[in-house]
């Protein structure tokens, strides 16, 4: 009778099952079916877990690629208070998985750090501390991250009230601990210590580098952020499904398009809704447009920083155009808010084809002329190449994903491991380079934005001329204003989704689509209301930015600069 | 779907003698740029700059700038204060006060209609957001205030004044001609219900529910 009880596991779920059945760790640990596999294990389990999960020979899930904190205050049929959500990618076995290790109730909330299984923990542990409070044995630099000093409680528990405002002063903005220390070494000069920002053109935002320099050389590195954060998720938790979507657009506000595509996109498969074929290639083809955006600003701003300004003018102008399609489409250049749970706010405009064919000739021409002034000018090359260097192993450990990896000479994309949308029908490459400097860096996104072209080439080639955008489930979808204005129903309708948001059924989702820096990720948790429960973004930059105080020790502080260009690092998603 | 492409392997590592040399490169690279300023010397009406504030960019009848609130053929407020656009404001920047219009076809008004236009977030959820055809939005977006309270349009600021042109003209909107669309029949222009005007009249007498 009780062994009935249980429900079958799906083929995914036995076969992670079987692998962990070897070690005891691994049977301990409760294997669920969710959206993805999921394992639950205990906080004094994990770090055994996390071992075998890394090495075991046949689950090698080598890619840390998010950590969310989730407090269960206020849902039901949950076994502890709060968890902390893993997210791990295997490259080896292109699978996703999660890992969710419950905190027991009773106890200030604790799990040991991985950081040494996985570095690319690191950052993400310090952030479940600073705003969940959790506890992190063994994490060598646990300090808050995102909230300044003087920030008091923790900000996503759910009994903390979203209107707090805590004022830092000047004084309670610390530095690290060794900042204030000196090196002397043998035939060498004392060690100075430089701040570079929060403010400083180099920084492309408000980013602090603290770099103790031996010469020119850096010694040692620390980044401090965070002075962008307004608490995304936080605010996410306050609004409905949909009032999100402006705010997701602030997250990469370079390339906004794909964040909204991304976030409505586990909204979507929560809600089961299906979006016409229309609907889906306009995202597609804007996404891409957007990525061939933030490759232009990315590769333009980073060669004003090594001091060749006019490949920046030619990098804008397209993307002028692009701007201009994508205004004439939704009717806002940058924080676009154009796609909506189950399609898009608007049909796009009747010229958009001839527009989309008329970039797709010119963009070509200003990638060339870039091309030839940059990529075999020894300037350039002298600059850019072996600087930055991040190698395959460190790249996978420090969990890069996006061009950083690739230019690392992992064929890790999204687009290709993953297909969402249409991306198997269309024939593209997966831009690689094998020796994962800045240079590498610079030819990765150069090719991929002409396999952008490509794929748009081809969506545009499949576009139905006519025919909805939106989902026609009113339940998800405003019904259209002829018929709010005439009909009774569909003001109903109209009336119910405004003031109640969608009605999105219980359950999580871990969606991930390819940003332009990397995998952008949503983990969405409903509890059936009108908005996310919770809200978890996984921001691509995130772990290149924790990368980069490590991959700059050695170099000159030059170096350093044309280094953070090709991170990509976007304030608003990285701080959130 | 097809494979993976090394671009390292497209541009070899080591320079040839003439890229190591400089001049080579940089003559190309002269050329390229000298070509782009000769086309912008020939067709200097099409340069991409444009000379702003003199010269604006010309944007679509979508552009979400300035909301308007549109009016009736009288010259009354469209909006019936129903709360649905300050409900659906992320930035929740509207505030409304509702009143009871003396005219029972009008039913509700809004004695105020604040938008924050420093908590605005040119988002165009109120357009959509609206069942009375009450608000549109206009393509300015030149707006700049001295202090906090400057910033708060009232209905003053954000009404349509019947026979003045809209600055820079309508922008994001709920329908759009040509689509099929039919507005909202306009309320003023319904036939007067006995008693219009008398609420307060028929109140007194009891022959309307009192307030609750």
């Amino acid at each position: 009778m009780s062994a009935t009880l249980a429900p079958a596991l799906s083929p995914a779920g036995e076969k992670l099952k079987s692998r962990l059945a070897a070690s005891p760790v691994g049977q301990r640990a409760e294997v669920r079916d969710l959206d993805l596999p999921t394992l639950e294990v205990a906080p004094s389990d994990w770090p055994a877990l996390a071992r075998l999960l890394r090495d075991g020979p046949e689950c090698r899930y080598d890619l840390f690629l998010d950590m969310a904190g989730v407090d269960n205050l206020k849902r039901t049929g949950q076994k502890t208070r709060f968890e902390a959500v893993v997210h791990l990618h295997s490259l080896a076995n292109n699978e996703h998985l999660r890992v969710k290790v419950l905190l027991p109730d009773g106890a200030p909330p604790a799990l040991p750090s991985v950081q040494d299984v996985w570095p690319a923990a690191n950052w993400f542990e310090r952030e479940a501390f600073d705003l969940f409070g959790f506890d992190f044995p063994g994490h060598p630099n646990l300090r808050r991250i995102l909230c300044h000093d003087a920030f008091v409680g923790h900000a996503l528990r759910k009994d903390y009230a979203p209107g707090q405002r805590w004022f830092a002063a000047e004084e309670d903005l610390k530095m690290p601990a060794w900042a204030a220390e000196t090196e002397t070494r043998a035939g060498h000069f004392e060690t100075q210590t430089l701040s570079i920002g929060p403010s400083h053109p180099a920084t492309h935002g408000i980013i602090h580098l603290i770099a103790r320099l031996d010469g020119e050389r850096i010694t040692r590195a620390e980044t401090q952020i965070g002075y962008l954060h307004r608490c995304f998720e936080k605010m996410s938790e306050t609004h409905t499904w949909n009032g999100v979507i402006p705010y997701a657009d602030r997250l990469n506000y370079v390339s906004a398009m794909i964040n909204g595509v991304g976030y409505v996109k586990a909204v979507e498969e929560m809600l089961g809704v299906a979006i016409p074929e229309r609907g889906v290639l306009v995202r597609t083809i804007l996404s891409e447009f957007s990525r061939i955006m933030d490759h232009c600003v990315n590769i333009g701003t980073n060669l004003v920083d090594i001091g060749a300004l006019t490949n920046f003018w030619y990098l804008y102008q397209p993307r002028e155009t692009i701007y201009g399609l994508i205004e004439a489409c939704c009717g806002a250049r940058l924080t676009v808010s154009y796609v909506r749970v189950g399609g898009l706010a608007i049909d796009v405009p009747e010229d958009f084809v001839p527009r989309c064919r008329a970039l797709l000739e010119s963009i070509p021409k200003f990638l060339d002329d870039v091309d030839r002034l940059v990529t075999n000018n020894r300037i350039v090359r002298n600059r850019f190449q072996g600087t930055g260097v991040v190698t395959k192993e460190e790249a996978i450990a420090w969990g890069l994903t996006g061009p950083m990896l690739r230019a690392s000479g992992v064929p890790y994309d999204v687009r290709r491991a993953h297909p969402y949308d249409f991306y198997d029908r269309f024939d593209w490459d997966v831009p690689v380079a094998s020796d994962g400097d800045n240079f590498s860096r610079y030819l990765v996104r150069m090719e991929e934005m002409r396999q952008s072209l490509k794929i748009i080439r081809q969506a545009l080639e499949i576009l139905p001329e006519k025919g909805p955008v939106n989902s026609d489930d009113w339940h998800v979808v405003l019904p259209p204003k002829d018929a709010v204005y005439h009909d009774m129903e569909s003001l109903i309708y109209h009336f119910k989704l405004i003031m109640e948001g969608i009605r999105v059924p219980k359950g999580e989702r871990y969606e991930r689509v390819e940003g332009a820096n990397g995998e952008l990720g949503f983990y969405a948790i409903s509890e059936g209301g009108g908005g996310p429960y919770r809200l978890k973004v996984r921001p691509p930059c995130f772990p290149n930015m924790a990368a980069f105080e490590k991959i700059i020790v050695g170099a000159t502080i030059s170096d350093a600069v044309a280094t953070l260009g090709t991170l990509n690092i976007i304030a608003g998603e990285l701080d959130r | 779907m097809s494979g993976v492409v090394d671009v390292t392997l497209r541009t070899p590592k080591k320079m040839t003698l003439a890229q190591r040399l400089y001049l080579p490169e940089i003559l190309a690279g002269m050329g390229v740029t000298i070509r782009h300023f000769l086309r912008n010397l020939v067709a200097i009406r099409r340069l991409p700059t444009i000379l702003y504030p003199e010269e604006k960019r010309d944007y679509s009848g979508r552009f979400r700038g300035k909301h308007i609130l549109k009016t009736r053929e009288d010259g009354t407020l469209k909006c019936v204060a129903c709360y649905m656009c300050a409900q659906v404001c992320p930035a929740e920047c509207i505030t409304i006060v509702a009143g009871e219009h003396p005219k029972i076809a009008y039913e509700k008004y809004p004695v105020v209609f604040d938008i924050d236009m420093l908590r605005f977030v040119f988002c165009g959820f109120c357009v959509d957001a609206f069942p009375k055809d009450a608000i549109w939005m206009s393509r300015n977006y030149e707006m700049a205030f001295f202090n906090r309270q400057e910033a708060i349009f009232g209905i003053d600021k954000l009404i349509e004044k019947p026979g003045v042109p809209v600055k820079d003209g309508y922008g994001y909107r709920p329908y759009y001609p040509g689509d099929g669309t039919v507005p909202p029949a306009d309320a003023s222009t319904t036939p007067v219900i006995p008693g219009d005007g008398e609420r307060a009249t028929l109140r007194e007498e009891g022959r309307l529910p009192a307030y609750r």
